[in-house]
């Protein structure tokens, strides 16, 4: 068996797990080829747009689109008498109650924006036209907007339930009442966490295209989780799944937003089945992506916690209402993970929390980063740092006090295997200079705090199964090809994803192409959310790498008449164990395979459902994850009192990741949500006066630019999760969690006010100096 | 009309009403997509080009206006194989997450080192203020800005990292 000479795949990214390979489309991204949905042109693609509801609350008489359909160059008008008018949501398995909006409604809007019905023109003028000549006759309605107003009896009904609240949420534990008695000390503080919006670059757009001979429907969507759209799309069409392809293509950021279909996805379907089949694109506006897609829950979070001398939590209690607007959307679970999350974070026995999610007349609230996670962050973690400056603790003595460990089970039943929550603390505190810095810097206005948080990777909230499948097609060429189910969103999951799968196959990264998000060529998934692409779609594409490896093994063994078990593929070569020695290259192995004799297509499957339970939501338990992932973060500010203009100097963000499958990449991420937190915690602030977005657009929603940004430092702690793909985890949210909390803290260090509603603006630190002098 | 347009060295003769912006004839009579928009009004720099050397909104440039002048998109930027410094760096440094605001940021990264090839970081930061970026959170962009000024400044002209 002798050698034959070396591969060209034998470069810098054999066993690439580890290492920071370059994004696989980085050339497609700058050189401007990559293409998205944003950039598809087909011959006759008609223009579609979305008529929406001018009032925030009102009945419709009638829709007459005569005058539009006889515009000339108008192909297609469609309104609720065109569906089916079946209606979707997001959380139909565990609460199918909250399944409560249609592709176009028919008797009802909700909001300023609830869409009424769709054209499709020749182009975009005629499209505005078409809007302009249908004629919706309404019935005005009296509206609410405060969640405090929405809930009074009396208050104007928006759907069926009673007092608006669309949900009940409690979450009980042990005997929180009882605890607090013993408690030598109790605080309760109450937060608000405003409307953040997660505006993505790419503004949702989609081409839908309905063959209507054979009656099948093709989506391009800019969509975190095309399987989940498909299923939206074939229920509320009434159509097969295999009769709905959507097709994921590249994504321009998604935040969450991009998680659930759209009444425009439906629309441009149905729009194209009356336009005879002609492809149908519709592109939201900036101004329609800030009005009308999914936003942050504002939350009004109350908490209440008992704790002894010595520091020990005894007791939390609490309250969180949330502002959903029009509809349900994710609502439901995001706030069972506002009141949740905390389970991950400290030992708590003793709780009870009740959360409401109430109906108002403002755009519709849903998933963002962090889930919930970024309200109750910055709640409980200010909270927790109050309660340590009563006891007269260090912030961080009183945290590690009450911390989860690893091989630990919450009261609400999660299983904490590993969890390196400790050492981030420890580690962070070391690189930021805690202990010379903590309460030292008053003279000088400068701040320094910290937040902790810990996220899911992956949540089995929503479906009956969470399982991911990889196909790892390795071709004659020695290329190989990986389809899966993920969709990459920017987050660079194709390439994490196709590091793992080589690694695994014992390939360079150099031999991979990825092919994601496909609903009719790739493996099912159920996308992007809850940080759970490393971690489970990882272990798909860790199986199917794995898989492949050993039907070229197979091969191998057959034709050398050697025992499969015996032999490995490690970086680029076929290995007998027994003594280490080369027995061929993978290029020679594969010429095998694919020889006159054997024939053997190398097709590698993996499908890996994460071991979990679904949360019951009487109870409040269940194991939702099949791992976890945990962070501490420190910020340093420094406080200019005659203008309130608070600057973060600094930030550190000790994370548990496992292992880092693409360093370079994980720091991305940390540095990504850093920025996001840092503007959650001062400017994202989307306002609203009567059900109206008043700021929809870039100029009065401030996103984080280049200018003025702290140095972020990242610190990777690497726990080596059993259960993880080469002992990885997920890492899209954690670090947004605990920004704002950090800073408000580090506010709270540097000059003795606590801001207790986001943003912290400077008009709130020099009322916060007035009072204190007070 | 008939509106002549020097694009990345290559001469258009387009028939427009006049009304159009630059962004409209890359993207729709050009095919030319790279170059994208996120807003339409400014905001947010996504639709960056260069007209002679200088970052320019394509989404409020008159294509009428420029005619003549030398446009580049991030289409031209590429010599053959060979990607630009700037694109090279921002691949190398992991400066890309979803790529939907990278042409418009890396557009606005050349027009200053032609200009300025050793920037301070302070220089960077305002000639990034009109691009914004979701994902990335800028500091991979500054790095990949620093590195590709330096590449420039030691080859004495654009000429790529081999």
């Amino acid at each position: 068996m002798a050698l034959t000479k070396k591969s060209k795949f034998e470069d810098q990214y054999i066993d690439p797990v580890g290492k920071s390979v370059p994004r696989i489309e980085g050339r497609g991204i700058v050189t401007g080829q990559l293409k998205y949905v944003f950039d598809v042109q087909m011959a006759n693609m008609l223009v579609g747009k979305m008529l929406r509801s001018p009032h925030a609350h009102a009945r419709i008489i009638s829709i007459d689109t005569s005058k539009a359909e006889a515009l000339p160059g108008v192909k297609a008008i469609v309104t609720a008498k065109d569906t089916h008018q079946i209606k979707f949501g997001s959380n139909e398995y565990f609460f199918p109650h909250t399944v409560d909006q249609m592709a176009l409604e028919a008797d009802k809007v909700r909001y300023i924006g609830d869409e009424v019905a769709a054209v499709a023109a020749i182009d975009e003028e005629t499209a505005d036209e078409a809007l302009r000549l249908i004629d919706v006759k309404y019935e005005i309605l009296p509206g609410v907007f405060e969640i405090e107003e929405a809930i009074k009896p009396g208050a104007p009904q928006i759907h069926e339930s009673l007092n608006n609240i669309a949900l009940i949420l409690p979450v009980n534990f042990g005997n929180p009442e009882r605890l607090m008695k013993e408690a030598d000390h109790v605080r309760e503080d109450k937060f608000w966490c405003p409307v953040a919006h997660p505006s993505p670059m790419e503004p949702h757009v989609c081409v839908g295209q309905w063959e209507t001979f054979t009656n099948k429907i093709t989506l391009w969507s800019s969509s975190q989780a095309p399987f989940k759209c498909r299923e939206a799309l074939a229920k509320t069409l009434k159509m097969d799944l295999n009769d709905v392809r959507v097709i994921k293509m590249a994504v321009g950021g998604g935040f969450g937003g991009k998680l659930e279909m759209l009444p425009m996805d439906f629309a441009a379907c149905l729009l194209s089945k009356k336009a005879g089949g002609l492809p149908v694109k519709i592109s939201l506006t900036r101004e329609e992506e800030f009005t009308t897609t999914r936003r942050k829950h504002g939350m009004i979070y109350k908490i209440k916690t008992g704790v002894k001398k010595d520091g020990t939590i005894l007791a939390m209690t609490g309250e969180v209402l949330a502002d959903g607007g029009a509809y349900c959307s994710y609502g439901p679970t995001v706030l069972a993970a506002a009141m949740m999350r905390i389970f991950m974070v400290y030992k708590l026995q003793h709780f009870r929390m009740t959360g409401y999610r109430v109906y108002t007349n403002n755009p519709i609230s849903g998933a963002m980063r962090g889930f919930g996670g970024v309200q109750s962050g910055f709640a409980v973690e200010s909270h927790m740092d109050m309660i340590a400056k009563d006891l007269g603790m260090d912030a961080v003595e009183f945290r590690l006090k009450n911390i989860t460990g690893p091989n630990m089970t919450t009261v609400n039943k999660m299983i904490l295997t590993t969890n390196g929550l400790r050492e981030c603390i420890e580690k962070a505190v070391i690189a930021s200079g805690w202990k010379e810095k903590r309460g030292k810097q008053k003279a000088i206005k400068r701040g320094i705090g910290i937040g902790i948080a810990a996220d899911v990777m992956g949540s089995k909230m929503y479906k009956s199964h969470e399982s991911a499948g990889a196909i790892v097609k390795v071709e004659e060429d020695g290329s190989v090809y990986l389809f899966t189910g993920a969709a990459d969103t920017g987050q660079g999951s194709n390439t994490a994803l196709s590091q793992i799968a080589a690694h695994a196959l014992g390939v360079s990264f150099s031999r991979i192409k990825c092919k994601s998000g496909d609903t009719e060529i790739t493996p099912f998934d159920t996308g992007s959310f809850a940080s759970r692409v490393t971690f489970i779609s990882g272990n798909a594409a860790l199986l199917g790498g794995r898989d492949a490896k050993l039907q070229v093994l197979e091969i191998v063994a057959k034709d050398n008449d050697l025992n499969i078990d015996d032999l490995d593929i490690k970086a680029e070569k076929v290995i007998y164990k027994k003594d280490g020695r080369v027995l061929m290259s993978f290029d020679k192995a594969l010429e095998l395979c694919y020889s006159f004799k054997y024939g053997k297509q190398i097709i590698g499957r993996g499908s890996y459902n994460p071991k979990t339970t679904p949360i019951d939501f009487r109870s409040g338990e269940g194991n939702v994850s099949g791992s976890y992932g945990f962070e501490a973060q420190i910020a340093e500010v420094e406080v200019d009192t005659d203008t309130g203009i608070v600057k973060v100097l600094q930030l550190w963000d000790a994370h548990d990741i496992g292992k880092a499958i693409n360093p370079q990449s994980v720091e991305g991420q940390i540095e990504g949500s850093l920025a996001m937190g840092i503007g959650y915690t001062f400017y994202e602030d989307l306002r609203f006066k009567n059900g109206r977005v008043l700021n929809a657009n870039f100029a009065g929603y401030r996103v984080p630019r280049s200018i003025g940004l702290p140095k972020m430092n990242s610190i990777l702690v690497e726990t080596d999760e059993l259960e993880g793909p080469f002992g990885a985890k997920g890492m899209g949210e954690a670090a947004l969690l605990p920004t704002a909390a950090a800073i408000a803290n580090a506010v709270e260090d540097a000059i003795g006010v606590r801001i207790k509603e986001l943003p912290i603006t400077p008009d709130k630190i020099i009322k916060a100096l007035k009072e204190q002098k007070a | 009309m008939n509106v002549n347009l020097t694009i990345n060295k290559k001469q258009h003769t387009l028939n427009l009403k006049g009304n159009e912006t630059l962004l409209e004839v890359l993207r729709d009579h050009l095919s030319l997509t790279g170059t994208k928009t996120a807003c339409q009004e400014t905001e947010c720099g996504t639709c960056t080009v260069m007209i002679k050397g200088k970052a320019v909104l394509s989404c409020i440039t008159l294509a009428a206006n420029i005619q003549g002048e030398e446009i580049t998109t991030i289409e031209g930027l590429a010599q053959g194989d060979v990607l630009h410094p700037v694109q090279q760096a921002f691949i190398d440094y992991g400066s890309v997450q979803c790529g939907f605001c990278i042409p418009g940021m890396i557009m606005s990264s050349v027009a200053l080192l032609e200009k300025n090839p050793k920037p301070t970081q302070e220089e960077i930061e305002y000639a990034l203020d009109g691009n914004i970026c979701r994902c990335a959170g800028y500091p991979k962009i500054f790095e990949a800005i620093h590195e590709a000024g330096k590449n420039i400044v030691s080859k004495g002209s654009i000429a790529s990292k081999s």
